[in-house]
């Protein structure tokens, strides 16, 4: 990763933006059955093989601004939500995103299909995720 | 009616984070992971040209193909990554890292 940021600041003009935007690195993506207002979570879906990458972004991003590569123009985060009709609906949302991808903890996918079981109609499957953007001057 | 699922942000957002940093308007910009296109799209009109390079060859068959129907002229898209590019050669104002680490 920081190979791949030194690369990019040597083909960026002087004064030039690097922007990274990737998942948040501690927020993880929450599971949750939405019935009007009401909102019951079911799970924090966990992403163990992806939080190695995201540790090693988190370091590389510091590493190239110690090094004077770049400096730090700023940092915002976001949260987006994916509303789902049917529980069968998240293996769909989950094979749409990049391997590795996030997946339910012990018991969780189980927990989703009883709660789904025992919603009243017109209830959906909501998923909110985080992002994270860096952005760093040449 | 069925729905369209997504795992990424609704269209717009990104960009709106991006232009709070930097404007993409008239713009050189290298996109690194770009997968089928889709924030590459969202932008490519206003830039002035866009390289985007991702490793996997169907994304970026797929992202070629919806720019032949959109009918785009300003992207370059490509299979690779951002070790491979060459170290020299014409320098952008943006690089973005799309979604990838």
């Amino acid at each position: 990763m920081v190979h791949a940021l030194r690369r990019a600041a040597g083909r960026l003009h002087a004064g030039g933006t690097l922007i990274s935007i990737r998942p948040h690195p501690t927020r993880r993506p929450l599971v949750a059955i939405v019935t009007g207002r009401r909102r019951l979570p079911v799970a924090t879906l966990l992403e163990t093989a992806f939080e190695r990458n995201l540790d090693a972004a988190e370091s590389a991003l510091r590493r190239v601004v110690e090094e004077g590569a770049f400096s730090l123009a700023g940092v915002r985060s976001a949260r987006f939500r994916t509303y789902l009709e049917r529980p069968a609906q998240m293996r769909t949302y989950l094979e749409l995103i990049y391997p590795p991808r996030p997946r339910f903890p012990r018991g969780g996918r189980a927990r989703l299909y009883e709660m789904w079981d025992a919603a009243p109609r017109g209830a959906r499957i909501e998923v909110t995720e985080s992002l994270i953007l860096n952005a760093l001057r040449r | 009616m069925a729905t369209e699922i997504s795992a990424y942000p609704r269209e717009g957002l990104e960009r709106r984070l991006i232009e709070r940093f930097v404007s993409l308007r008239r713009k050189h910009v290298l996109e690194i992971g770009c997968g089928d296109g889709r924030l590459t799209f969202q932008y490519a009109s206003v830039a002035t040209s866009v390289l985007a390079i991702d490793p996997d060859r169907l994304s970026i068959e797929e992202a070629t193909e919806q720019q032949r129907r959109r009918g785009i002229h300003n992207i370059d898209f490509r299979v690779g990554s951002i070790e491979g590019l060459p170290e020299r050669g014409a320098p952008f104002d943006v690089a973005l890292f799309s979604w990838s680490l």
